[in-house]
C-alpha cells in the first residue's frame, strides 16, 4: 500500500518536471481549435439551435444559400433563385455534381426532405422556417418553396441552420452526422460535450473557401478559462467578455467586435399605461428617453464598445434609419420638464424587475438614470434564469432588456405588432399595425419607404427608450484572422483564414 | 458487522431518495420559463407551448415526479432539456474528469498532510510553528483563487502545464496527468491544511500515551514507534476528517473545473443550475449524493478495520 502511493507521488513529480520542456503542439498541421461557449445541441437538425449551437454543425453541413459579411445571400448549394409574383414561391436551382459524405446524391428529393424533417421540429432552427407549407421537387435540381404568406426572413434563415441540408438517410435520428460541408466529423478524436473534431471532406466542392485541414470545437464555458486557453496558445479563437477586451490586446491577440443586431437599453412594456399610468403619456416616455447618458453607460458598462442608437433596428437591417439616431439626446433637465408638463412635477413610482444577475452594471445604469430625473424606483429581486419569464409576464411596465432577431422584419415581426410575443401587455397601436400589414405585402422601394415610416413612428412615439447597439467581441490568435457577419453572433467557418505575416 | 452494514446501506439509499426528491420540487418551484429559455427570445408562443408539451411542464407536478421517478428506478436519467444528451451518458463522461481531480486532490492532500503534520508533531519548535501558520493561510485561502494564480502563472505565462481541458486518462497517462495537477493542487491546498492539523493533534495525543512509552523503554527506535505504531493509531481521526474533505473537494471542483475549463460533474451541475436543465441537474445531484454516501459506508469499513472495537459496537 505505501509503496503504491509513492510511486504515485513519484510519478506525479515526474510529470510535472517534464511538464516544464513542452510547450504547444507544432503549428505546421494548419489545424483549426476553438473555443465554443455552449454545448452542441443534437445532430438532428430538427433540435437544432441558431445560436452560437451553430458552429458545431457549420462544418458538416453546407447550407443552400450563403450569406456574406453584410448578411446578403450569395450563391452556395443553390447557384439561384427567385421569387414568384406573390412572394410565396421560392424557385431554387441547386448546384449539380454535389454528393454527401455517405455517397448519395444531393438533390431536389434530398433538400425536401431535409428541409420538411428540420421544420418539423420545436427548435429554433424549425422556427426560422415556420412559414413554409411545403417542398415541391420541380426537376432533379431544382426546388419550389412554399410559403403560407410572404416572409422576408426565408432567404437569411436557408443561409443559416435552418438551411442546412443532411443526407436523406440520416434525418431519423442520427448518431453521426452526414452532410455534404467542408469537413466531416472524426468520431474517433470526438468526445461529445467537451471536444469534437472534424476532418477534410476530399469531396467538397469549395475547397479553398476553408483552408484549413482539420477544425477542433472545444467547449469551454468560462470565460476565464477561454481567455487563458487563448493566452497560452491552446486555441485560435473565441468570443470574450467586452471587460476583457483590453488584456487580450495587451497581449498582442487580435480581437473583432461585431454587432449581432442586439438593441438594449429600457424596454416600455406598458405603453397604454394599464400598469402604470404616466406611461401611456408620450410626454412621460420621451421622458425616459432623454434621462439616458448612453455614452457614459458604453463607457462604464461595454468598455466603450458598441454603438449609442434611438431605435430598435441596427445598422444594415431593414428599417434602419440613420437620421433618427439623434431624436433623443442626454437631456435630464428636459425630462423633468416633459415629466412636470405631462402632470408628473415629482416624478413617479415603478417597479422593475432587478435582471443584476445577468446585467449588474446595465442594471445600475437603469436605476440611477431614472433615479436622477425624479423617478422612484422599486426593485423586484430575480435570477439569471427568469429574465425571460419576468419580462414576458406582463407583470412589470417597463425593464432593461437586450432583444435581437436576425433580420429588421423578424424585429417587427418579434415586438411591434399587436400579437408579438415582445409585446406582453399586448400594445395596440392602429396606424403601426397598418404599416406593418403594408410592409408584408410591399417590394423594393416601397417597402424599404413604409419600413423607415413605422420606425420613425415607432421612435417618435417612444416605444421604447433603448441606448445601444450591442457590441460582441472576438479574439483569434496571431496566426488567424476571421471576419465576424453582420447580424450572427459568431464569425462563421469560412470566414477563418490563416492571417498574411 | 453486516446487519450494521445493511442498515447503513438503506439509511443512504433513503438519503438519496429525500435528496432528489426535494431536489426536484425546488427545481419546478422557481416559475422559470425553461421552454423559452430553450427557445430563446425569437421563438413564437406557439414553438413555446409545442416544446412545453413535450417536455411535460404541462402536467401536473405530481405525474411528472412518478415520471422521472420511474424512470429512474430503471437506471435512465432521461434527457437535457437543452442539448437532448441523455444524462446518463453526460454523467458517465464527466465523472472521470471529476474523480480525477478530486481523487488526486485527496491523494496529494493524504500524502502532504501525514509528512507535515507528522514533522510538527515529532520536531515541534520553529517547523510546528510554520506548519500551523502554513495550515491556516490554506484554510484561509479559497481553492478558486489558488486556481486562478496557478492557471495565470504556470500555464499562461510560463507554459508549463496546460491552462485549460482534460486528457482522458487512456488517451495518454503523462497528458491526463499533465491536465489534473494544477486543478488536484489547487483542489488539496485547503484539505492538506485542515488535515495536517488532524494529524498533528492526534499523533501528539498517541505519543504521549502510555503503551508508548512503554514500546520506548523496550528500546524501539522513534521511526518504528512512530510508523508501526502511532500513527495507525492516530489515523481514525485524520481519516474522518479527510472523508469529510472528500466531500468538500467535490464541491470545490464547481469551481476549480470552471476555471480550468474541465467538463467536469461540476461544469454539467454548474451550466445545469443556471439555465433550469431539471433532468441534467437531478441526475448529478443522484449522482453526487451516492458517492458521498458511499465514501461514508468506506469510511466505516476502514474503521472497522482499523479499530476492531467498533465492529464489536
Amino acid at each position: 500500500m505505501r509503496k503504491t502511493v509513492a510511486l504515485i507521488g513519484a510519478a506525479l513529480l515526474t510529470a510535472t518536471v517534464t511538464g516544464c520542456g513542452g510547450g504547444t503542439l507544432a503549428d505546421g498541421d494548419r489545424t483549426l481549435t476553438l473555443a465554443e461557449s455552449v454545448t452542441a445541441t443534437p445532430w438532428d437538425l430538427a433540435k437544432a439551435s441558431l445560436g452560437p449551437e451553430s458552429s458545431y454543425y457549420q462544418p458538416v453541413f453546407d447550407t443552400l444559400i450563403r450569406l456574406d459579411r453584410n448578411g446578403e445571400p450569395t450563391p452556395n448549394l443553390a447557384t439561384s433563385w427567385s421569387y414568384d409574383k406573390a412572394q410565396t414561391t421560392l424557385t431554387l436551382k441547386l448546384r449539380t455534381g454535389v454528393k454527401f459524405t455517405d455517397g448519395t446524391a444531393l438533390d431536389a428529393d434530398a433538400v425536401r426532405q431535409s428541409l420538411l424533417h428540420t421544420k418539423s421540429g420545436t427548435a429554433s432552427a424549425a422556427g426560422e422556417i415556420r412559414d413554409i407549407s411545403g417542398v415541391e421537387v420541380v426537376d432533379a435540381h431544382t426546388v419550389a418553396i412554399k410559403l403560407s404568406h410572404p416572409s422576408a426572413s426565408l432567404l437569411p434563415a436557408l443561409g443559416q441552420v435552418s438551411g442546412m441540408i443532411a443526407a436523406p438517410g440520416s434525418l431519423k435520428d442520427p448518431g453521426v452526422p452526414v452532410g455534404s460541408g467542408p469537413y466531416r466529423l472524426d468520431t474517433s478524436a470526438t468526445i461529445a460535450g467537451q471536444t469534437y473534431t472534424y476532418t477534410r471532406n476530399p469531396r467538397y466542392w469549395n475547397k479553398k473557401a476553408f483552408p484549413y485541414n482539420k477544425v477542433v470545437i472545444k467547449y469551454l464555458a468560462d470565460p476565464t478559462a477561454r481567455i487563458n486557453a487563448l493566452l497560452s496558445g491552446q486555441i485560435d479563437g473565441g468570443t470574450v467578455n467586452l471587460n476583457r477586451v483590453p488584456t487580450v490586446k495587451g497581449h498582442g491577440l487580435k480581437v473583432a467586435t461585431y454587432q449581432p443586431g442586439d438593441v438594449e437599453g429600457l424596454y416600455i412594456w406598458d405603453r397604454a399605461g394599464k400598469k402604470v399610468p404616466a406611461l401611456g403619456k408620450l410626454k412621460v416616455r420621451q421622458a425616459l428617453n432623454y434621462a439616458f447618458d448612453k455614452k457614459a453607460i458604453l463607457k462604464a458598462a461595454k468598455t466603450g464598445l458598441g454603438t449609442r442608437t434611438a431605435q430598435v433596428f441596427a445598422p444594415g437591417e431593414d428599417g434602419y434609419d440613420a437620421r433618427l439616431e439623434h431624436t433623443y439626446s442626454y437631456d435630464p433637465a428636459k425630462a423633468r420638464r416633459l415629466l412636470a408638463e405631462a402632470g408628473y412635477p415629482n416624478g413617479f413610482a415603478v417597479t422593475l424587475p432587478d435582471l443584476s444577475a445577468a446585467f449588474p452594471q446595465e442594471q445600475a445604469a437603469l436605476t440611477q438614470s431614472l433615479k436622477d430625473i425624479g423617478i422612484k424606483v422599486r426593485l423586484d429581486n430575480v435570477p439569471g434564469d427568469q429574465i425571460f419569464s419576468s419580462a414576458l409576464s406582463g407583470k412589470y411596465a417597463m425593464s432593461y432588456f437586450k432583444l435581437g432577431a436576425p433580420t429588421g422584419w423578424d424585429k417587427v415581426q418579434l415586438q411591434l405588432t399587436k400579437d408579438s410575443t415582445w409585446n406582453p401587455l399586448k400594445y395596440h397601436d392602429p396606424r403601426a399595425e397598418e404599416l406593418v400589414t403594408r410592409i408584408g405585402e410591399a417590394t423594393g422601394r416601397t417597402r424599404d419607404a413604409l419600413f423607415k415610416q413605422l420606425n420613425a413612428h415607432v421612435v417618435h412615439q417612444a416605444w421604447n427608450a433603448p441606448w445601444s447597439v450591442v457590441a460582441n467581441a472576438y479574439a483569434t490568435a496571431k496566426g488567424v484572422t476571421a471576419t465576424p457577419q453582420a447580424g450572427l453572433q459568431y464569425p462563421p467557418l469560412h470566414s477563418y483564414a490563416p492571417a498574411a505575416k | 458487522m453486516l446487519t450494521f452494514l445493511i442498515r447503513r446501506i438503506v439509511a443512504g439509499a433513503a438519503l438519496v431518495v429525500v435528496v432528489a426528491t426535494a431536489t426536484f420540487l425546488l427545481l419546478n418551484l422557481t416559475g422559470t420559463d425553461v421552454a423559452r429559455n430553450i427557445l430563446g427570445e425569437t421563438a413564437p408562443r406557439s414553438a413555446v407551448t409545442a416544446k412545453s408539451h413535450e417536455l411535460r411542464l404541462d402536467q401536473p407536478l405530481v405525474e411528472r415526479y412518478w415520471h422521472w421517478a420511474e424512470q429512474a428506478l430503471r437506471g435512465d436519467l432521461g434527457s437535457s432539456w437543452f442539448t437532448g444528451a441523455p444524462v446518463n451518458q453526460s454523467l458517465v463522461d464527466t465523472l472521470p474528469v471529476t474523480l480525477s481531480i478530486v481523487l488526486a486532490g485527496l491523494l496529494l492532500a493524504a500524502v502532504l498532510s501525514v509528512a507535515l503534520g507528522t514533522a510538527a508533531a515529532l520536531r515541534g519548535g520553529w517547523v510546528d510553528r510554520m506548519v500551523q501558520f502554513a495550515a491556516v493561510l490554506g484554510t484561509a485561502v479559497p481553492s478558486f483563487l489558488i486556481a486562478l494564480v496557478l492557471a495565470v502563472t504556470l500555464a499562461v505565462q510560463l507554459g508549463w502545464l496546460p491552462a485549460t481541458g482534460y486528457v482522458a486518462i487512456d488517451a495518454s497517462l503523462t497528458e491526463w496527468l499533465r491536465s489534473i495537477i494544477l486543478p488536484a493542487v489547487s483542489l488539496a491546498v485547503a484539505a492538506t491544511a485542515a488535515t495536517a492539523m488532524q494529524v498533528r493533534g492526534a499523533l501528539m495525543d498517541v505519543l504521549r500515551a502510555d503503551y508508548v512509552r512503554t514500546l520506548r523503554s523496550r528500546g524501539l527506535s522513534t521511526r518504528s514507534v512512530v510508523f508501526r505504531h502511532a500513527l495507525r493509531n492516530a489515523a481514525p481521526p485524520a481519516l474522518t476528517v479527510l472523508a469529510l474533505q472528500f466531500i468538500g473537494l467535490i464541491s470545490g471542483a464547481v469551481v476549480v473545473e470552471k476555471v480550468f475549463g474541465l467538463p467536469g460533474i461540476g461544469t454539467l451541475a454548474n451550466s445545469a443550475a443556471v439555465r433550469g436543465d431539471a433532468p441534467v441537474l437531478l441526475g448529478t445531484v443522484v449522482v453526487t449524493v451516492s458517492i458521498v454516501v458511499a465514501v461514508n459506508l468506506l469510511l466505516d469499513i476502514v474503521y472497522g478495520w482499523l479499530n476492531p472495537k467498533v465492529r464489536v459496537s
